[in-house]
């Protein structure tokens, strides 16, 4: 079976920030659909700063990313069509209810004429509490404001979804939750994104692993290679080692 | 898009707490200055039909503007009665101009209300306009759909500009109705357009406050700092400078006292009077009486127009001032009207000392006929107006360079 073309690819992808920090540096990196990749990394390693550059919040230093093969510091509007974000952490509009945030959400990204059960829909996929449906934001938990942020990123049913660190501060039942509802994606040809810090999850559900250190991809390896090694310990491994030098 | 996003604003301003505080707080201002200002404009009407000349009396008086209830500006001033004695000398004109523009900012009118507390409220709205959504991480969650930051800004902008025009409007409205069933009131049709103008100037107004406000906010990175930049601006923009035009204009502009005129007249009068003993054509002296007072009127008033013109031109730095010399001109309460007003008086004297003192003729009545609104844009209103919507145009600009490189991280 010939292999796809990756929706999400990063080619020779740098990025210093004013104040001389690399960020990344000269990462390469593809997501196919269908695919979940999972970018672990030390707190400063870069991973942000990557979905970031995605997304075009902030210009390369060098290199390119691609969404759909639509280069994004080119055209970002066109690329941004086919991206879902779930960010870590988002407060969303407190005064607006779930339903109305999602609304809100759905029509920037191009979904006009979806009704009141299309939202309670998403929302219930993503076992949201029947009764928060119509309730304001403000009073939500985390991990009821992160569901909501991943049902803004299902309804919008984009080809590609980043999530930087989205499980970050769940408790673990929600946050196996959430990678249930990412496994559901994947299955339906999403490629998929994520930072995150969770290594034993990342194993469960990534296709792929990559430890950036320092801005640098320094080790990537697939699901099934993974049977075979340990993670944690590659991972460890790989922190302790030691600083690269540039 | 576009009208998702100002959707989105105006709901979120509806269901938003400070949203009904603010609106109320502005109603009852309106209502209340609408209230004092139309009993202070009946008490002035009254005391017009009081003082109103009869036909054979030289006096030179015009009934309050109906329009000062929302623009008070000079009316005081315009409709205090000008006697005309038989030398023609006793103008009162320009007497008391000298705090022309320190008593012109202060009647608790609607355009006072609108000069300072819609301002503030404008920028209140769009103070924290990109920095709550950056702080809430709704900014980057919207900036990840394939809308350009220049919608986002049009679109936050529209929304909360109508936020505020609607309400202000309906509620002004409200005030309007309720005024006019007093049938002691009477507005034309000309004085309604006009109102409409001033209306829509204000509107303009409160744009260029919102769009100040969201530069603010796409300025800085923290609601928190952004709300004591925004007073000091607007302390500065609507109080300081303003009156510092006038300030740094009595510098520069020479212009003799009230009290070193009335004694320049003074000096005149007994000149004359003192030869008038020994002459035997009376009315010559009083000719002169008459012209050596005019040329010191004429002399002061061309002082004194020099004075206004140029702290009106300092003024101009803030676009408050614009604002302000704007709707009192188009209400008929401005400097530029009282001047024709002063002037129409002169000429009204001079008819007189022709007419009755020469010519023995009936006195005739004192006539004013308000500057149509075509002159009054020609001779400023224009300008005044053009330059608040150039800095509407201005600060939108400004926050959409500065939006488009925000850190929105
Ligand atoms: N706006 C910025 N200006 C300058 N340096 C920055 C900026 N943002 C991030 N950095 C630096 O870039 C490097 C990478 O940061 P980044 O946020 O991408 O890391 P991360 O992998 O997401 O870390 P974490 O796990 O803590 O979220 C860090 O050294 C950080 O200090
Ligand atoms: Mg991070």
């Amino acid at each position: 079976m010939a292999k796809q073309e990756p929706i999400l690819k990063a080619e020779d992808l740098s990025k210093r920030y004013e104040d001389g920090v690399l960020a990344v540096d000269h990462l390469n990196l593809d997501v196919h659909p269908g695919e979940v990749y999972c970018l672990l990394g030390a707190n400063g390693a870069g991973k942000t700063t990557t979905v970031n550059l995605f997304l075009n919040f902030i210009p390369p230093t060098t290199g390119t990313c691609f969404i759909k093969e639509i280069d994004v510091t080119k055209d970002p509007l066109e690329a941004k069509k086919y991206v879902s974000f779930v960010s870590e952490n988002v407060m969303l509009y407190g005064n607006f209810t779930a339903r109305q945030n999602l609304d809100f959400f759905a029509k920037l990204g191009g979904k006009l004429e979806l009704s009141k059960e299309d939202y309670h829909q998403v929302m219930r996929r993503v076992s949201l509490q029947e009764r928060a449906f119509e309730q304001r934001v403000k009073n939500f938990s985390k991990g009821m404001r992160q569901k909501l942020g991943i049902s803004i990123a299902i309804i919008k049913d984009a080809p590609a979804i980043l999530l930087d660190e989205p499980t970050a501060g769940l408790d673990p039942k929600a946050a196996a939750e959430f990678l249930e509802i990412l496994n559901e994606l994947k299955d339906e040809g999403k490629a998929i994104l994520m930072s995150t810090h969770d290594i034993f999850r990342a194993k469960e559900i990534a296709d792929r692993v990559g430890i950036m250190k320092e801005g640098r991809l320094v080790m990537e390896r697939t699901r099934e290679e993974l049977q075979y090694e340990d993670l944690v310990k590659i991972y460890i491994d790989y922190m302790r080692a030691e600083p690269l030098t540039v | 898009m576009f009208w998702s996003i100002a959707r989105k604003e105006i709901v979120s301003n509806l269901l938003s707490y400070k949203f009904f505080v603010v609106i109320l707080l502005t109603a009852v201002l309106i209502f209340t200055s609408f209230f004092i200002m139309h009993r202070d404009y009946k008490q002035r009407l009254s005391d017009y039909h009081l003082i109103k000349p009869k036909p054979d009396e030289p006096i030179a008086v015009i009934p309050p503007n109906p329009l000062s209830i929302f623009v008070k500006g000079l009316d005081d001033a315009m409709t205090r009665s000008f006697e005309i004695s038989v030398i023609g000398v006793d103008v009162r004109a320009g007497q008391e101009s000298g705090n022309i523009i320190f008593s012109f900012f202060s009647a608790p009118d609607f355009i006072y209300i609108v000069r300072v507390v819609l301002s503030l409220v404008a920028l209140l709205f769009g103070f924290d306009q990109v920095s709550r959504e950056k702080e809430k991480g709704t900014l980057k969650l919207m900036l990840a759909n394939p809308l350009s930051r220049a919608k986002v800004l049009s679109g936050k902008w529209m929304g909360n500009f109508l936020s505020l025009a609607i309400p202000f409007l309906l509620v002004t409205l409200l005030g309007f109705v309720l005024l006019i069933f007093d049938p002691d009131i009477y507005f034309s049709s000309g004085d309604l357009f006009r109102l409409a103008v001033i209306l829509f100037i204000s509107l303009i107004y409160i744009a260029l406050f919102l769009s100040l406000g969201i530069l603010i906010s796409t300025l800085t990175k923290k609601a928190a700092a952004s709300i004591v930049i925004l007073l000091f601006i607007w302390a500065i923009v609507v109080f300081v400078i303003p009156n510092l035009g006038t300030l740094l204009a009595r510098q520069i502009v020479d212009i003799p006292s009230v009290r070193a005129l009335s004694e320049k007249r003074e000096q005149i009068w007994t000149r004359e009077v003192l030869l008038i003993y020994e002459d035997k054509d009376r009315i010559a002296h009083f000719q002169t009486i008459h012209d050596d007072m005019d040329k010191l009127e004429e002399d002061y008033r061309n002082k004194f127009s020099r004075l206004i013109k140029l702290s009106k031109n300092i003024n101009r730095i803030s676009p408050v001032a614009s604002f302000i010399y704007a709707v009192t001109e188009i209400a008929g309460t401005g400097i530029g009207e009282e001047d024709c007003l002063k002037r129409d008086i002169i000429r009204y004297k001079n008819n007189i000392f022709q007419d009755v003192v020469i010519n023995k003729k009936e006195y005739p009545a004192f006539n004013y006929r308000y500057r149509s609104l075509s002159q009054i844009f020609v001779q400023g209103a224009l300008f005044d107006s053009a330059w608040l919507i150039f800095f509407v145009i201005l600060f939108f600009a400004l926050s959409y360079f500065a939006f488009v490189r925000y850190d929105v991280r």
